[in-house]
């Protein structure tokens, strides 16, 4: 390609948050395929769990983070309406940023917390993210691809010629990487495999008890080839959220805190238009990552384990080189065999199973899943983890969030 | 769900369609620096002119990248699955990337970056009222064997 970085993208102007920002719980409501329950609902389980993680009761809680972008999520009037009718105080101040959930916000929520908990204006803020798309696929409500399908240009230059949904998307970004770097279905097959590997070992995890291994992988029929139905995320229904405080404040709290140490953002000028973006097989995590790894004062080499938006395998494998794992085209490499695994002796991956075969929470539970293996807790222990990295995807724009533990 | 045809009163998109409908393919075209801005937008992102005409290209190409709908994941291709579907590089310049329908191709033989050129067909859907041109692309055929050519 001879698109350079600075031709297609550009960093995201972030405050410097190093060491500014603790997460000191989190949780998760139950994953589930259709559950027939109401989003907001599920994220009230996730806030509940969070908190009571951090040893704290739903009235310390001054300041909430949602995802503006979707609805049904728990915002600022389901947030009152649900904890006044638990007996808190139904006009209490509240710190409020629909900029958070999950998605890049997941990554990114903790710049616009630490701006509150530095004024004072929160002491105690809750980022959360829920989704029923599993429910609502069934009643014909509404799909990952809506948003898609209902952008004009989209629905004028792409839909007449059935470029869409994202599957279809992603199995053209992935011929044109195969054909660049010579990345192979073994590879991406790989990654599918590692993520179910950990599901099976997180009892929470929606693919937990359905084993698969490249040899599986590989004799499934194509969906959309080059992808076959395991190279995509599921979508079920679920919920998680993490509780951000001062770290002086989460020193007394019930759990290890986990520092926030670096955080980036990325941009893609081509916008949602993928088709069009400049360098056709990366992602903007190109110019995510290294402010993130700067920020944290970290180079890649220092990551214990890292976890991904992985709406696909090929979104895992260009990320993986965009943040400089690897050099760009040498994925595929990286990624194979056990090198994904929590006890692969390479780069630990989605230690939770991810988008693929943990849950379709869009991000927020890879974070719940770093701070768990920096504590200690995870189901497919990274040993003595210290530094753990989440990745944010949605096309247009990455986010890179660096958490370091406490005391390393 | 929503259907899969065109919006021709989309005003930015209008004039692509109208120039399927003459069987040409039209994108617009910086008149100040001669840059051609795919997708239409409202400035030139090379010099910031605003004019910029819609212009015919030749309708050759390279096969950028495609992939093989094995079972439609859009209702309204139910019926034409499998079909191949991806971006086609102009040969005016590469970056412009329109996203077509391969036709006229064993699925098996494309190559990326295989010269392809437009062909313009009707194209419907069931249940949906209307009828439009549509540019789509073919491999080349080889001017002796008509074979595609790689
Ligand atoms: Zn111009």
């Amino acid at each position: 390609m001879v698109a350079s970085q600075a031709s297609w993208g550009r960093p995201g102007r972030l405050d410097d948050v190093s060491g500014r920002v603790a997460i000191a719980g989190v949780g998760e409501s139950q994953h589930s395929q259709a559950s027939g329950r109401d989003p907001v609902d599920i994220a009230v389980e996730a806030v509940e769990a969070a908190l009571d993680d951090a040893g704290l009761a739903p009235a310390d809680v001054d300041g909430l983070m949602w995802s503006g972008g979707l609805p049904g999520q728990l915002d600022e009037a389901a947030f009152r309406r649900h904890f006044a009718a638990r007996g808190g105080d139904p006009d209490r101040a509240l710190w409020t940023s629909a900029q958070g959930g999950g998605m890049v916000w997941a990554g990114t929520a903790p710049v616009r917390a630490a701006r509150a908990l530095a004024s004072g204006r929160a002491r105690v803020i809750v980022n959360v993210f829920s989704t029923a798309w599993a429910t609502q696929r069934e009643a014909g409500e509404g799909s990952p691809g809506d948003a898609h399908s209902s952008e004009r240009f989209k629905a004028n230059l792409e839909l007449p010629f059935g470029w869409f949904p994202q599957p279809v998307y992603f199995a053209t970004i992935a011929r044109r990487h195969m054909h660049e770097y010579g990345t192979t279905p073994e590879q991406l097959g790989a990654i599918a495999v590692s993520c179910r590997r950990h599901a099976n070992r997180h009892p929470g995890a929606v693919m937990h008890g359905k084993p698969l291994d490249l040899d599986a992988y590989l004799a499934r029929p194509m969906l959309v080839e080059p992808l076959r139905v395991e190279d995509c995320c599921l979508i079920s229904d679920g919920g998680a959220a993490y509780v951000m405080t001062t770290p002086e404040h989460a020193r007394d709290l019930r759990k290890p805190p986990v520092q926030v140490a670096g955080v980036g953002e990325g941009h893609s000028d081509s916008g949602v238009f993928w088709s069009q973006q400049g360098d056709f097989t990366a992602t903007p995590q190109v110019f995510s990552a290294p402010q993130a790894f700067e920020m944290a004062g970290i180079a890649p080499t220092d990551v214990d384990l890292l976890t991904l938006y992985d709406p696909f395998t090929i979104v895992a494998l260009m990320q993986i080189e965009d943040m400089g794992f690897c050099a760009k085209g040498e994925g595929g490499a990286f990624v194979e065999g056990s090198r994904l695994h929590h006890d692969g002796g390479g780069l630990p991956y989605n230690t939770h199973g991810g988008l693929l075969s943990h849950a379709y929470v869009l991000g927020i539970a890879h974070v719940v899943e770093v701070v768990r293996q920096l504590r200690g807790e995870a189901h497919a222990q990274v040993p003595d983890a210290k530094i753990g990295v989440y990745g944010g995807y949605t096309g247009h724009m990455a986010s890179t969030l660096v958490l370091r533990r406490a005391d390393a | 769900m929503k259907g899969a045809l065109p919006d021709l009163s989309f005003e930015p998109t209008r004039a692509f369609w109208e120039a399927a409908a003459r069987e040409e393919l039209a994108v617009p075209r910086c008149a100040s620096c001669g840059r051609w801005v795919w997708y239409p937008r409202e400035r030139c992102p090379d010099c910031e002119a605003d004019e910029m005409p819609w212009t015919p290209l030749s309708g050759r190409g390279t096969l950028f990248s495609w992939a093989s709908v094995e079972r439609a994941l859009f209702k309204p291709f139910a019926e034409r699955a499998p079909y191949v579907t991806g971006l086609v590089a102009v040969e005016e310049d590469p970056r412009v990337r329109i996203v077509t329908t391969v036709v006229d191709c064993d699925p098996g033989a494309l190559r990326v970056d295989m010269p392809v050129e437009v062909v313009f067909r009707e194209l419907s859907f069931p249940g949906e009222d209307g009828v439009v041109t549509a540019p789509f692309f073919r491999p080349v055929p080889h001017p002796a064997t008509g074979e595609a050519l790689r």
